[in-house]
């Protein structure tokens, strides 16, 4: 019988329904390759369920806050028990997006031009006061509003008018502490996924998304059908090989391990903007790091088990 | 216990029916639903305060159900229901002014049982139904299972707004919805209950344009105040009727009933028999019993009394504690308050924030098939906590949405924001 492997999913983030099919699936994937699976929902259970089970190594199916910020890979630590993906600086770093982005500009990857707000910043002095200055800060409409730390697009909102602003900003502000006003870049979207399983990290195929709404967000990025894909994207050879090798800076930039995801997002002039990475991919059935493997030929079963083997193996 | 951070798995995930894929489930909403710290006063659900139900009474009735008429209550009975219930119905609908026979009459597993039935004579996947919105959950989940496109038209304080439904039917045309659903009184989760006026324009356009209208009832006999409203059923016979002894006796014995015109309720009567046979016999014979004296009027006035005691307590609460930005409606009966905040304050999100501070609700994008609207609303029932759990359960509720306001006001006082978001919007 190979290992114990205890499979984080659920949580109380808004990304729960999200996390237990990507949970579900890598459960099933673990128990077809003969791993002992535990599939367990983050409760206040969890860490005494850990402790007794004494799992081998966990796998992180969860997304949103405490599976992406840091936190779950914190505990994990302390437990002594190890796991996949990115481990606490690079969560921490990725999962804000305020932080993540200043360090693209100072590392020269290109990123949209933003300012960042926090509540705090309106309710306590007065920022709202100074909303006219943000479309000139980020080169004009349209632009778009979101949460600074939530995944999976939620609060996402496009602005073209600066009547939209304000309320764009406080729905992004039902979601978390700060949000982030980016200028809008029309073009091509991606998601870069680098793995690493054991012999480096490797750049997998770009996945182009084409949201029939026009908007890539969190209803278009889990309804099957809402978005067309397009695996590798429709790059030339030059863009999809900046492209990639933007991916690559970003996941060693953050100090990422194992996997992650570089969103980006290709300007008609052919310019690659980075707009984010995650940490924790999403790996259900219309998930684009399971679709971008598949291209070069790791089936979801493999992708999964050799991420496990990283986390088992004590590889980073 | 350790152990509970376990997941169980569905193993025949995907084999199931396509539709049932339609079915709306919210793992957020059920992992709320379930969050049980003892110390959480829950506005969430709509359940009837069944200690004020004698448990004498009950049990005397029950007993009765078996000693005197065993080898009826515990056989196999008629798919109608029995003629003995039906005809206490008949009385029971002659008090709020329906006339109906026996014959008019099926008993069902609760009303929720004839939602589900009339969905299935009705419905081919891909047929239109025109709702409230926001309208009963648990309509919107028997419905959803065949799969119809569902038109919401808004309600404000006199209920479903009948011109909004006149431009729908329009545009659909003669028959062009399969049926109408509506909850006039009190309704659920809105609060309002419809005028007058409104009834009258509603049958006319259902005649109009030939639609049947299904008038849902439960909490028609909970006023606390106001004049009766005559049911639609009561001004125009083609109207389906559904009403339930959950409210005026006890949920548990799932005894719900349907009024139709005949045709109508050959259908359903043959949906019945393939979904159940037919109801327990026993529960029917125990309400027969329960119903045969006169203290259920009793109980039933002191029911409605202790509703309408909390309802006062939250509205007061509401008045005292809730912000300027928070309007809400207020039910002449029933079991619910609709609370409706800025547009840009997203309710569901702000939910785990509310289990924190003891409190819960439900926010209201699960009264909306696309799940998506009414995120800025949240239903409150009254019918469950007591007065003083109601005055607290508002406070705590009122300091969580206080601490989002601020930021509102922030915004507000800058002058930041659109006349739209500040201009004063009608509830519901």
């Amino acid at each position: 019988m190979k290992e114990k492997i205890a499979v984080l999913m659920g949580g109380r983030s808004l990304e729960r329904e999200v996390s237990l099919r990507s949970g579900q699936r890598v459960a099933d994937a673990l128990t077809d390759s003969g791993y002992r699976v535990l599939p367990l929902d983050v409760t206040s259970e969890l860490v005494p369920t850990l402790r007794s089970e004494r799992p081998d190594a966990a796998y992180i199916a969860l997304h949103g806050k405490y599976g992406e910020d840091g936190t779950i890979q914190e505990v994990l630590e302390f437990l002594g028990i190890p796991y996949t993906g990115p481990g606490v600086v690079a969560s921490a770093l990725a999962w804000d997006k305020s932080v993540s982005k200043r360090l693209f500009s100072e590392n020269s990857i290109p990123t949209p031009a933003w300012v960042t707000f926090t509540a705090d910043a309106f309710k306590e002095m007065g920022a709202a006061t100074a909303l006219d200055l943000v479309p000139d800060a980020v080169g004009g409409f349209p632009l778009v509003v979101k949460p600074a730390e939530q995944g999976s697009a939620l609060g996402l909102t496009r602005v073209t008018a600066a009547e939209e602003l304000a309320e764009a900003l406080l729905g992004a502000l039902s979601f978390g502490p700060s949000a982030i006003v980016e200028r809008w870049i029309d073009g091509i979207e991606l998601a870069v996924s680098v793995l690493d399983l054991g012999d480096g990290p490797q750049v997998l195929p770009p996945v182009e998304m084409v949201a029939k709404s026009g908007l890539f967000d969190f209803s278009a990025m889990y309804t099957p059908g809402e978005t067309d894909y397009y695996v590798p994207a429709r790059l030339t050879p030059e863009v999809e090989s900046e492209v990639r090798r933007l991916a690559m800076e970003v996941h060693t930039l953050l100090g990422c391990r194992h996997v992650s995801r570089v969103d980006m997002v290709v300007a008609a002039d052919g310019t690659p903007y980075v707009l984010e990475c995650n940490t924790s991919p999403g790996m259900t059935e219309t998930s684009l790091l399971p679709m971008a493997a598949d291209a070069v030929g790791i089936g979801f079963q493999e992708l999964v088990e050799k991420l496990a083997r990283m986390a088992l193996d004590g590889l980073d | 216990m350790m152990g509970t951070a376990r997941i169980v798995f569905d193993r025949w995930d995907g084999r199931y029916a396509q539709r049932m894929g339609d079915v709306r489930s919210s793992a957020t909403r059920d992992l709320f639903a379930a969050a049980s710290r003892s110390d959480i006063i829950s506005f969430a659900g709509g359940m009837p305060e069944i200690s004020r139900v004698p448990a004498d009474a009950v049990a005397s009735a029950a007993a009765e159900a078996i000693r005197d008429f065993g080898s009826e209550a515990l056989q196999y009975g008629s798919s109608e229901g029995r003629p003995q219930l039906r005809g206490a119905i008949v009385e029971l609908m002659a008090e709020i002014g329906v006339r109906a026979r026996q014959e008019d009459i099926i008993v069902t597993a609760g009303a929720q049982q004839a939602l589900d039935l009339l969905a299935k004579i009705f419905l081919d996947p891909g047929d239109v139904i025109i709702t409230e919105g926001p309208t009963y959950l648990g309509a919107l989940q028997a419905f959803s299972a065949y799969q119809p496109r569902v038109i919401c038209v808004p309600m404000d304080e006199q209920g479903m707004d009948t011109d909004v439904l006149a431009a729908e039917l329009a545009a659909l045309g003669p028959r062009g919805a399969k049926f109408i659903y509506t909850i006039p009184n009190f309704q659920n989760p809105g609060g309002v209950t419809m005028s007058a006026g409104r009834r009258r324009k509603l049958l006319e356009l259902a005649r109009e344009y030939d639609i049947p209208v299904i008038e849902d009832d439960p909490y028609g006999r909970l006023r606390f105040d106001g004049g009766h409203m005559r049911p639609l059923r009561a001004l125009d016979e083609d109207v389906i009727y559904l009403g339930t002894f959950s409210k005026i006796f006890a949920p548990g014995l799932r005894l719900g009933w349907v009024i139709a015109p005949r045709p109508i309720l050959g259908k359903v009567l043959l949906a019945k028999q393939a979904a159940d046979l037919c109801g327990s016999a026993y529960a029917q014979i125990t309400a027969e019993r329960y119903f045969a004296g006169t203290r259920w009027r009793r109980v039933l006035q002191d029911l409605t009394r202790v509703y309408g005691e909390r309802r006062d307590a939250m509205l007061e609460a509401l008045e005292e504690h809730f912000p300027a930005e928070a309007e809400w409606t207020v039910p002449e009966g029933g079991f619910f308050v609709w609370v409706r905040m800025p547009a840009f304050l997203d309710l569901k999100a702000l939910l785990p924030e509310a289990i924190e501070h003891g409190v819960t609700y439900v926010a209201g994008d699960a009264f909306f098939p696309d799940g998506r609207t009414g995120r800025n609303c949240m239903r409150l029932a009254f019918c469950y906590a007591t007065p003083d759990a109601i005055r607290e359960g508002i406070r705590r509720l009122a300091e969580v949405v206080e601490d989002r306001l601020e930021l509102y006001r922030a915004f507000q006082v800058a002058g930041a924001l659109p006349d739209t978001m500040t201009a004063r919007e009608v509830p519901a």
